[in-house]
């Protein structure tokens, strides 16, 4: 059966010794999606990330990207991926150009060289190929990250706070490119953000973890519907986070 | 070998050779080892050039002498440079085989690294087989250095037999150093402080390489008199072996101390190919094997058990799941 399910998983929960990561997370993500995963700090949205993303093994629970299940088929959840942590960090004392080709290459890419410029290109960050990331900004390390995320031509791209330190215009750049991966190359994107402002004017869909519990998950056009009391999605989620609905 | 462990192989053997304090550091082994040869090469000249003036001596006054003139050895005159290999040598390996991972681990690269479509042990078997080709890069740079040194300074050209005893000493030393950068490289990933992963190497490093040793050197009888107490007591082979059959329990407890120590092994067995113990001077190589091959073995066994420790810790679960806080 073809399911137009990107993302889904089932009841997954994370202990981390007594302390509770994730606790029976289901959640669906379709094709096509920008989906924001809103949460306070320590509420389990980088344990949401770093399970699905194959990075960290669940308590319990299943997860499958594009029908691949994290646990037994990781190798190829990690083909069909893009990840950007929070804090991207590369080899300083490399260029851009070979911190690249090394993920190219990583990611088993058959002309690495090629690709980078085309994805340079697109995230119209060219003319910084041969300057060593040491040298790099807050917001082109970011760039830089989404460039070796988007290397392999993944289906869905993982961003753990993408606008996080970044100053305005980094933020605006980010959106545009995260917008123009969704719109032209038709990627589904999963976000951990804890900006609201961000998930309004990039995501289509939502979810809200609280101490590691998925309280809500919907598209957002159908989320400002369904509170037409609230204002904004400030309020909306200051309502679920309280336990609200 | 996968796609992966190649890419990340000619990453970490570049990043080696990129770092400075790696260069510096390894240059500094060589300048000593070098140095080291220099001056046993010189202290040679100084003996020969005393019997020379002895015999000379002697010839002016009418007499003769029986006293053969002192016999170089080229390969003797690596004494002190296998020895600072021994103790300077391990603790370059201790540090490059935990900074390979420490790097990682301090700079955040390992989620990047690790969210990579890459085999279960394409990255601990990449950095191994670049540090593998890092200390084979080494002692082939110090073994020229070697027989540059010995042509100039010693004046000694080496025969094949002996070019074949410096190379089965570089190969010892080769699965020495593995041995340490592997123990270092697997502490490092297990640890979820890479400081104490250094901290720890260096304990088995002053265990290993120097108190072992120096108890098992205490404990020899011979070395109870500065210059052997045998000597000193004029006491040949025959009589010495005679004597210390006595001592049978307690020799045997000394020599079983100072096999727990692989830098014990490392030096018998480099030892013995180089003629600095007497008995393996200038003798076959099948000789020597047959006397040193557990000194050889015990090494291996070391590399390879430091090698499967890395292998098993240098995981995503340990990497990932234990970072540093």
């Amino acid at each position: 059966m073809v399911s137009d399910y990107v993302i889904r998983t089932k009841n997954l929960s994370k202990q981390y010794g007594s302390k509770r990561g994730l606790e029976n997370v289901s959640l669906t993500i379709s094709a096509g999606e920008i989906f924001g995963l809103l949460g306070h700090n320590g509420a389990g949205k980088t344990t949401a990330v770093s399970i699905i993303t194959t990075l960290l093994r669940p308590s319990s629970g299943t997860a499958e990207v594009c029908g691949c299940d994290i646990l037994r088929d990781g190798r190829e959840v990690r083909r069909r991926i893009g990840y950007l942590p929070e804090n991207v960090e590369f080899y300083d004392a490399l260029t851009l150009r070979e911190n690249l080709l090394y993920f190219a290459r990583l990611s088993m890419l058959s002309d690495p060289g090629k690709r980078i410029a085309e994805v340079l290109e697109f995230l119209d960050f060219t003319g910084h190929e041969e300057d060593k990331l040491g040298t790099f900004s807050k917001g082109m390390r970011q760039r830089a990250g989404i460039a070796q995320a988007i290397l392999h031509r993944p289906t869905v791209l993982f961003l753990d706070e993408p606008t996080s330190g970044l100053d305005p215009q980094g933020v605006i750049t980010l959106r545009r490119s995260i917008k123009r991966l969704n719109e032209y190359l038709g990627m589904t994107v999963f976000m951990n953000t804890h900006s609201l402002a961000e998930v309004t004017k990039t995501c289509t869909s939502i979810g809200i973890l609280r101490d590691g519990e998925l309280l809500y998950q919907d598209s957002l056009e159908r989320t400002i519907q369904a509170f037409p009391q609230h204002a904004s999605l400030e309020d909306i989620y200051l309502d679920i986070d309280a336990g609200g609905r | 070998m996968s796609r992966a462990f190649w890419t990340i192989f000619r990453k970490e053997f570049g990043d080696v050779f990129r770092s400075r304090y790696f260069l510096v550091l390894c240059a500094a082994l060589i300048v000593v080892m070098t140095l080291s040869l220099v001056i046993s090469a010189l202290d040679f000249h100084t003996r020969l050039s005393d019997y020379q003036r002895y015999v000379q001596a002697l010839k002016q006054a009418g007499g003769t002498t029986q006293e053969a003139p002192p016999q170089l050895s080229p390969l003797q005159q690596l004494r002190g440079s296998f020895e600072y290999l021994e103790i300077i040598g391990a603790i370059l390996a201790i540090v490059i085989g935990y900074g390979m991972i420490a790097k990682e681990k301090y700079r955040g690269t390992l989620r990047l690294l690790f969210s990579r479509p890459i085999g279960l042990l394409d990255v601990a078997a990449g950095k191994l087989a670049a540090l593998a080709l890092v200390w084979l890069s080494v002692l082939a740079l110090l073994s020229l250095a070697i027989l540059v040194t010995l042509y100039f300074v010693g004046g000694a050209v080496l025969s094949v037999s002996e070019i074949a005893k410096l190379g089965l000493s570089m190969g010892d030393a080769w699965v020495y150093l593995m041995f340490w950068s592997a123990l270092a490289l697997g502490l490092a990933s297990f640890t979820r402080q890479p400081s104490t992963a250094l901290l720890i190497s260096f304990v088995i490093w002053l265990s290993v390489v120097l108190i072992i040793p120096q108890i098992g050197d205490t404990m020899d009888p011979d070395n109870q008199v500065p210059g052997g107490l045998f000597q000193t007591l004029q006491v040949d082979k025959a009589h010495q072996h005679a004597v210390l059959e006595h001592f049978s329990f307690y020799e045997s407890t000394r020599n079983a101390l100072e096999e727990t120590s692989i830098s014990k092994h490392f030096e018998r067995a480099s030892f013995a190919f180089l003629g600095v113990k007497e008995m393996y001077d200038r003798q076959p190589l099948a000789y020597i094997w047959s006397g040193t091959w557990k000194d050889t073995v015990w090494p291996l066994a070391g590399a390879w058990l430091g090698t499967a420790f890395a292998l098993s810790q240098c995981n995503k679960r340990n990497l990932l799941g234990r970072k540093s806080k």
